[in-house]
């Protein structure tokens, strides 16, 4: 209840400063027309939610074409929305599996951002440089290759925290900037740059790709969705029905008593971390073999922060993380059309993401505007799922 | 404190693990910069040829300077004296050196021999360097302010980000605002008084909610933090694709000019960098002195620090645990908030998308780095600015390191010292822990 509550209460903070920002609307208040302000800016509202909404589902009519006349081209038309809300949704599932697993272990991975590019660095590189080999071979190293970078870096976080007790968080934010200039400085090197243009984005990967999904014309959707939903799927196994995972789990609950238990609370730090970079990594790895084509600086995209909101909307389970992001995709892609429709920026997206962060992170404010009955505590961060039990 | 003296008067023949550790790393450390030192004397037998000179403004930019010639093999021999001699007192004094202070003394060195070494031949002004460094360095070391009050009251605050880019989409509404309506004389004046000031109470704000989060409604204050960033990210470049972008009037406030300090900016040298600034670095310095004075000399600092330390000790005495953390955390938004002002108010003279580009982050890095001392998160803001400058100064005169390398600097000795590799820092106990009143 309170995530779906969460969602409606962002969407209308969000709508109040849609409102407050429309200048046309605002003039028509200051020229003595408040209906004609509220008319002018709630029809701009609606406006732009529903163009979200076919943005990301798809138009009905489009639809209803694709039936009757039932060739390819039409279905590609009408499923166009989904399929890209679905490619969107990847590279989501996958970060929001690394923060939910890190968050569950009761380490704050805030960095997977840059577990996320170091992933997509590391399967571009491999990639161009086994060119001319057989393209199943270099789409398993290359995807190898990401998890691998992932895992490293988020190693590093891990072994410093179980070492000297270095704050996680404050490491990882550093580790990505260094990550972001690590691509930076990469890209400007013959070896990944293309042969013309000076834009900081690497040579197309054209020779290998992540195999398309649906037979239909010109979709992009691949592979990489079913591989998140399964890899979500072996999460949850391994989560919660592994020693290796009560382990972890143990910890988030509470490290002293993992530590009481028997458990190594430093080999539990450096196990979530670099499971947690490596599924990071393995989503890099598949933004850039399935989806981009080619490593760029801003491949990321905020993945890594959207992912915190995601672990925490999904209650940090591998089920709830998939169906958050499979929302946030929705809503990513579907904003693009909201731009392009009202030309309202799509940055209000990240806005209302935000919003819905802080409302599923603080539900007895939920509760309280809802007027819920409280009913123990929701399992959120780890922390409050020790409080509950 | 007597329980603690006690052991100190019975003679213990054992030294503790602590004790042991703190000697064995303090003679690593010793043996490192000494052999520091050797490489800087190796260094001067191969650049003895060349040659550097470092020019000086003596009053005002572009009239008479004053020049030092020099070569980077001179350089390079200071370097390894002052390193040397570094390396070999740690060595003979142990763990009683304060080697973080002498960093002041060997350091500078290297940065001075580097610089000549890529210099080679040519001529470079080191007054604007210095200048700009104080510039660059300010809103890093308000980022650092404002981080570190939180803390020390016990609240994480890493919104420091994303309360400088609301602070800097604030500053020039504000201050555009004031233009438009106050028409342009009675703008240009009230303008730079209005922006920052708007600014700050964007601040504020921000810190106000956070607080209300973590406190009321038990967010963890890194979700709360990172709400914040996230949320202000959003906002900011939603705000400025959706008006400001096509309204410029509403985003182009008043700059807030360099003005010159009467007599003081007449002093060689000293004058051009100290004293020619923005009234943004004189507060810098004021609220530097200040906060130190407060924190660590007054009751409100005690109980800063107490609540920070160990909350519930503190509100066994009386201390309100919940509005010491309350205030910190507005006052701390305050100052984030204006150094977001800043950003948009002194040259550039508008907001742009991203403004803050990090330097919440680096402030955060500062405020690690001075641990958690207003003096030392200014020296380490310092150190930040002069990468800056550097870089842009280096830039300019041809000489091209790939700017990444300077750039992720910041980011990575503060990973080094948050893992206490050389000398750990420790920041208030109780920092991100939630605190119930009981």
């Amino acid at each position: 209840m309170i995530p779906i509550l969460a969602v409606i209460s962002a969407f209308i903070v969000g709508s109040v400063f849609l409102i407050f920002t429309d200048i046309p609307a605002l003039q028509q208040l200051f020229g003595g027309q408040p209906l004609g302000f509220l008319g002018t800016a709630l029809g701009n509202v609606v406006k732009a939610y529903t163009a979200l909404l076919t943005g990301s589902l798809g138009d009905p009519s489009r639809y209803a074409d694709a039936l009757r006349l039932g060739t390819p081209d039409a279905w590609a038309t009408a499923v166009r929305p989904l399929s890209e809300t679905l490619v969107a949704a990847t590279p989501l599932i996958f970060t929001g599996l690394a923060i939910a697993v890190s968050f569950r272990s009761g380490v704050f991975n805030i960095g997977g951002d840059g577990q996320f590019v170091l992933g997509a660095l590391g399967a571009t590189a491999t990639a161009l440089l086994m060119r001319g080999l057989p393209a199943p071979l270099i789409l398993v190293a290359a995807l190898a290759a990401g998890i691998v970078f992932g895992a490293a870096w988020g190693f590093i976080p891990g072994f410093l925290k179980a070492r000297t007790g270095a704050h996680e968080v404050i490491t990882t934010i550093m580790l990505n900037y260094v990550a972001l200039q690590i691509v930076q400085l990469s890209l400007r090197t013959d070896f990944m740059r293309p042969p013309t243009g000076s834009e900081p984005i690497s040579k197309v990967i054209d020779f290998v790709r992540v195999p398309a999904l649906l037979p239909l014309p010109g979709l992009r959707l691949h592979w990489g969705f079913v591989v998140a939903l399964v890899v979500a799927a072996l999460v949850s196994y391994f989560m919660f029905r592994t020693t290796k995972g009560f382990e972890l789990r143990t910890a988030g609950l509470n490290m002293t008593a993992a530590r009481y238990a028997g458990m190594s609370a430093g080999g539990s730090i450096v196990l979530a971390m670099v499971v947690s970079g490596a599924l990071a990594g393995l989503g890099g790895a598949f933004q850039v073999l399935g989806t981009v084509t080619q490593m760029s600086n801003d491949i990321d995209a905020g993945y890594g922060w959207t992912a915190i909101a995601l672990a925490l909307l999904g209650g940090t389970r591998p089920g709830g993380v998939v169906v958050a992001a499979l929302l946030f995709g929705a809503l990513n892609n579907g904003g693009h059309e909201m731009q392009i429709e009202t030309s309202i920026p799509l940055d209000l997206l990240v806005f209302i993401q935000a919003l819905v962060i802080m409302f599923v992170a603080a539900p007895d404010l939920v509760r309280k505007i809802y007027r819920l009955r409280a009913r123990g505590t929701e399992p959120g961060t780890p922390a409050e799922e020790g409080a509950a039990a | 404190m007597t329980a603690a003296a006690a052991p100190v008067n019975v003679a213990t023949p054992v030294a503790s693990e602590a004790e042991r550790r703190a000697h064995r790393s303090a003679r690593i450390r010793g043996i490192v910069i000494a052999a520091l030192g050797v490489i800087a004397f190796g260094l001067a037998v191969n650049t003895l040829g060349g040659d550097v000179t470092f020019k000086f403004w003596l009053q005002q930019q572009g009239k008479a300077f004053a020049q030092v010639d020099t070569s980077p093999g001179e350089l390079w021999i200071l370097t390894g004296l002052a390193t040397g001699f570094t390396g070999l007192w740690q060595l003979w004094r142990g763990a009683a050196v304060r080697w973080r202070l002498w960093l002041v003394l060997w350091l500078p060195f290297w940065v001075v021999a580097t610089m000549g070494t890529l210099l080679d031949r040519q001529t470079a002004v080191l007054t604007n360097l210095f200048s700009s460094t104080l510039e660059y360095a300010f809103p890093i070391s308000m980022g650092a302010f404002a981080a570190l009050i939180s803390e020390r009251s016990g609240m994480f605050d890493i919104a420091v980000e994303g309360q400088m880019l609301v602070g800097a989409a604030a500053a020039s509404i504000a201050g555009s605002m004031a233009l438009q309506w106050l028409g342009p004389d009675a703008g240009a004046i009230a303008g730079p008084v209005i922006g920052p000031a708007a600014a700050a109470l964007s601040g504020m704000g921000i810190g106000l909610l956070m607080a209300w989060l973590a406190i009321r409604y038990h967010v963890d204050q890194i979700i709360s933090g990172t709400v914040v960033n996230f949320g202000a990210l959003g906002l900011t470049n939603f705000l400025y694709l959706r008006v400001l972008q096509t309204y410029t009037d509403y985003n182009t406030p008043p700059t807030i000019e360099k003005i010159q300090i009467p007599l003081l900016a007449d002093i060689p040298v000293l004058g051009p960098i100290f004293f020619q600034g923005t009234p943004y670095m004189y507060i810098g310095w004021v609220v530097m002195l200040v906060l130190t004075y407060f924190i660590f000399r007054t009751r409100w600092g005690l109980r800063l620090r107490a609540s920070g330390e160990y909350p519930q000790a503190a509100a066994t005495v009386g201390i309100n645990v919940i509005r010491i953390r309350y205030r910190a955390m507005i006052l701390a938004g305050a100052i984030a908030g204006f150094a977001g002002s800043y950003l948009s108010l002194h040259s550039a003279g508008s907001f742009q998308m991203n403004m803050s580009a990090g330097k919440g982050w680096i402030a955060i890095a500062a405020m690690i780095f001075g641990a958690w001392n207003p003096i030392g998160a200014f020296g380490a803001a310092l150190v930040f600015g002069f990468a800056d400058a550097a870089q842009q100064l280096l830039s300019e005169l041809g000489v091209t390191i790939p700017p990444q390398f300077l750039a992720s600097v910041p980011y990575l000795l503060t990973v080094v010292v948050v893992a206490g590799v050389v000398g750990r820092v420790r920041g208030p106990a109780q920092a991100g822990q939630p605190y119930e009143q009981g």
